[in-house]
């Protein structure tokens, strides 16, 4: 540790002044615009927002949509985490490859395939047509189902990797103790396992759960204008109404609800160190 | 050696922000000593290296080398070298490559480098591994790389942290002989900073004892080993018996027990090792309630009215069992005198 | 049911959902038919070839490698001393610092783009590739600071003090030693920079001009008006090119460690 002040703050202050300037100021100001009216500070502008039925709508859909995509990865996850954590090193290696590979690939391109598979000629429904489960083409593209499945497939790899870092950090012969003691397979999973992994659980829900609530692509390519989220609900009603303020409110929505799931990744992140 | 001062530390304060580390030291080295910082963690003797160093500029106070006042001179013009506790090789150049690093900064031709690089890389034994990365060595072969690293800079100081602790009992035994050696040889000044008493005694010609920033006492092993000045240093190089003196008298658990001798106004306390504590006659009596055999010695733990007194007699007399009552004596001509006890 | 018999084939459905749609892309982007379906109609590469004619897409592309690369690099520039004051110094307000760099990957994308054109670009008169460079390394910033921070983390600070003190100055310690010792985790660092700009979107949807648009946002508005597999053709196309980077990656620097 050196404690040469002024060398420290020369190597410092270029990147935070920067980030301060280019990122921290403007997003600042167009947050309090939320809260300004003519010239004083009001909640109008919340209050606005929230009497529109269709942005109540967005909302509720944009939280519900983020709750059930990180409850529905979070016991996926398990079972494939469970599953790539007791494999060889070798295959365990080459599946986590497997599972990191998708966030690497454009978003854009990932969320696109979508289109292939849910499309009116789609593989889906094509396949029901030939089982004759349906006559007719099903619209699945433009619906809440599309919007939640492209959204799983997205953030499911982080989920998968948080919880096989946490099974891997759990003490080795936790689970034949429990066993050997005689806990059944469900018992072992919610009395040893679940509370030993909780934190990996956590930190993945985090992830997953900001992610699907600040996702922009896929309600945009999956959803469309009838299954709007909150930032394509921000985005249309920038470029079409100029609606600056709305956006500021929208903004604000998703800053607070980012940061507070950031804060408790962070609270669990040091509680964690500590021990 | 001579006697005048090589290096010295005049009312030396260090402090890490606020946290003052050590407060008005002074102290003189001569030119050529080996000298032992002693003390427990946190008494500042690592802090007081690092100062010497140039690692840490001091809050006030003076340090002198060879005559110059280097207090304010940065530490890569000190001529100062510090074998580190971690060794602190570079993990990307290889052995040759470490031991050359500060030769070619100071952009000595590259015939004299590899002269002096193959010189001191041969003095630690470690020819064959110039081509080796840090990595591929042990950690015995690693610290004597940094020894030769900071020797071929031929530095007016030789400052080591913790020389032996990382090492095992065989490699301890080896690098002590090894450190003697190149002093024997260089006839550099070293400095040394040690929690372990046995390092200190064994290696030292002069052993600082450090305590709360502050030294404690200065002393050859001898002295520091038979003649401790501090309760504290008692302590710390095993004495066991240790007692305050009061108005004349041993402060003694059941109260003030009058001396025969005249004791100098500046006593603070005695202390005896359990060695020193004569079984079977004397003033006291005490029941044996523990005893345990190391092969050539028994030590008896006794409950007297004094407080609890460890003593220790050869192990071919016959033992004392547990409970036997038994008169004892502290001889006030064997105890070391304590100048302060606090 | 055990989970012995249970595991391989959750293991297989989840990759399956998982890359699934990522072949389904490549196949239907080989289709020799006139729009987008899968199964493919026929095989043929015009799809592929007719990606590199497209006007707008070689010129979107050359603009996300233009943000992706200066960006990245103008990320670093300013990430890695940040991050050697963070590790090795004691910093006042570090934790202040740390937080404001480290701030760009919290705050959603769409809304830095948004604030950066409305309080910057519009009334400064910013021009939209100077706009973008700014937000990209903004974006980049955080990883880089994260990533290099974790290699000065895992080398020992006392090669530091070992060098001044066989002879080197402050700033020559830090090239000497400390560099080629992180040498990697800058790498690594650079490569997940500049795959998390190339892929981007939100951050740049507000900030496109006439001519200067990124190549997914390109892509995106591209879809809306034609439905021919070209699309598809790019995005496999990309895909390809960000999994050769990170495989290259993984194989020379063990990238995983650092992400």
């Amino acid at each position: 540790m050196f404690h040469n002040r002024a060398e420290a703050l020369a190597l410092a202050l270029p990147a935070a002044v920067f980030a301060a300037i280019v990122f921290l100021a403007p997003v600042v100001i167009l947050l309090a615009e939320g809260f300004r009216n003519a010239d004083s500070w009001s909640l109008t502008a919340y209050v606005d927002f929230f009497t529109d039925p269709l942005n109540r709508t967005v909302f509720l859909r944009t939280f519900r949509l983020g709750l059930m995509v990180t409850a529905v990865s979070a016991v996926i996850g398990y079972a494939a985490a469970f599953a790539i954590v007791n494999l060889s090193p070798r295959n365990k290696g080459q599946m986590i490859g497997l599972v990191v590979l998708p966030l690497m690939i454009s978003s854009v391109a990932r969320t696109y395939a979508w289109i292939v598979i849910l499309g009116r000629t789609g593989i889906v429904n094509q396949a029901l047509q030939l089982i004759g489960l349906s006559d007719e083409p099903i619209r699945f593209l433009f619906t809440e189902t599309a919007v939640f499945i492209g959204l799983l497939q997205l953030f499911l790899p982080l989920m998968i990797l948080s919880l096989i870092s946490a099974l891997e950090n759990m003490p080795k012969d936790a689970i034949p103790a429990a066993r050997v003691l005689g806990a059944n397979w469900f018992q072992v999973f919610w009395k040893v396992i679940l509370p030993l992994t909780k934190e990996g659980l956590v930190i993945g829900g985090t992830l997953v759960f900001t992610g699907s609530l600040t996702a922009y692509i896929t309600p945009a390519i999956l959803g469309g204008s009838k299954v709007l989220m909150l930032e394509t609900l921000l985005y249309q009603r920038v470029t079409v109404a100029n609606d600056f303020v709305a956006a500021s409110v929208i903004a604000f929505i998703l800053i607070v609800m980012s940061f507070a799931a950031n804060l408790l990744l962070k609270r669990l992140a040091t509680a964690r160190n500590k021990r | 050696m001579s006697d005048a001062p090589f290096l010295s530390l005049e009312k030396l304060t260090l402090a890490y922000g606020d946290t003052v580390a050590v407060k008005d030291l002074d102290l003189s080295i001569r030119k050529g000593e080996l000298v032992a910082f002693l003390g427990p963690s946190g008494c500042g003797k690592t802090t007081t290296m690092r100062s010497i160093a140039g690692l840490l500029t001091p809050a006030s106070g003076r340090i002198s080398l060879d005559g110059a006042d280097i207090t304010r001179v940065s530490a890569n013009k000190r001529s100062v070298g510090l074998v580190f506790q971690s060794y602190a090789l570079f993990p990307h150049l290889s052995v040759f490559e470490n031991v050359a690093f500060g030769l070619r900064l100071k952009k000595l031709p590259a015939s004299e480098i590899e002269t002096r690089v193959t010189a001191g890389l041969k003095s630690v034994g470690l020819s064959k591994f110039a081509a080796r990365k840090p990595a591929e060595l042990s950690g015995g072969q690693q610290q004597r790389v940094a020894l030769a690293r900071s020797m071929v800079m031929e530095p007016k100081v030789l400052l080591l942290d913790e020389p032996l602790s990382n090492l095992d009992a065989r490699l301890r035994l080896e690098m002590r002989t090894e450190l003697q050696r190149v002093q024997k040889e260089t006839g550099v000044t070293m400095i040394f900073v040690t929690h372990d008493q046995g390092e200190a005694l064994s290696l030292a010609d002069r052993i600082v004892v450090m305590l709360n920033g502050a030294i404690e006492q200065i002393g050859t092993p001898e002295d520091i080993y038979n003649r401790p000045v501090s309760r504290f240093v008692a302590d710390f190089v095993g004495f066991e018996n240790i007692f305050a003196v009061e108005g004349g008298k041993l402060k003694a658990a059941n109260g003030p027990i009058a001396l025969s001798e005249s004791l100098p106004p500046d006593t603070a306390g005695f202390a005896w090792r359990p060695r020193m504590v004569t079984l079977g006659s004397g003033p006291f009596q005490g029941t044996v309630r523990g005893a345990s055999f190391s092969g050539s010695t028994r030590e008896y733990l006794l409950d007297t009215p004094l407080g609890a007194i460890k003593a220790e007699e050869d192990a071919g007399l016959a033992a004392h069992q547990p409970g036997t009552e038994l008169t004892f004596d502290l001889p006030v001509a064997k105890a070391a005198r304590l100048e302060r006890f606090g | 049911m055990t989970p012995r018999v249970f595991s391989p084939l959750v293991l297989f459905l989840v990759i399956a959902f998982l890359i699934g749609p990522f072949f389904i892309i490549v196949a239907a982007s080989l289709s020799g038919g006139e729009t987008l379906a899968f199964p493919p109609q026929g095989f043929s590469l015009k799809w592929v070839a007719k990606v590199f004619t497209v006007e707008s897409f070689r010129e979107s592309f050359a603009v996300s490698m233009f943000l992706a690369i200066g960006g990245t690099a103008m990320a670093l520039v300013l990430g890695i001393p940040a991050s050697y004051a963070l590790s090795r110094y004691k910093l006042p307000f570090g934790e202040t610092v740390r937080t404001i760099v480290s701030l760009p990957i919290i705050v959603p994308g769409i809304i830095v783009g948004l604030a950066l054109l409305r309080y910057i670009v519009v009334p400064f008169g910013f021009n939209i590739t100077l706009a973008l460079f700014l937000a990209h390394t903004a974006l980049v910033l955080p990883y880089a600071v994260r990533v290099v921070s974790a290699s000065l983390n895992n080398l020992r600070s006392d090669i530091e003090e070992a060098a001044v003190l066989l002879g080197s100055s402050r700033a020559g310690a830090f090239f000497r030693v400390v560099m080629p010792n992180i040498r990697s985790g800058i790498l690594a660092a650079f490569i997940l920079g500049f795959v998390t700009s190339f892929n981007q979107v939100p951050v740049s949807l507000f900030l496109s001009g006439p001519g200067v648009r990124t190549l997914p946002i390109d892509m995106l508005s591209y879809m809306e008006i034609t439905y021919d597999p070209s699309v598809a053709a790019l995005s496999a196309l990309l895909a390809f090119m960000s999994i050769g980077i990170v495989f290259l990656a993984e194989r020379f620097l063990g990238f995983s460690r650092y992400v």
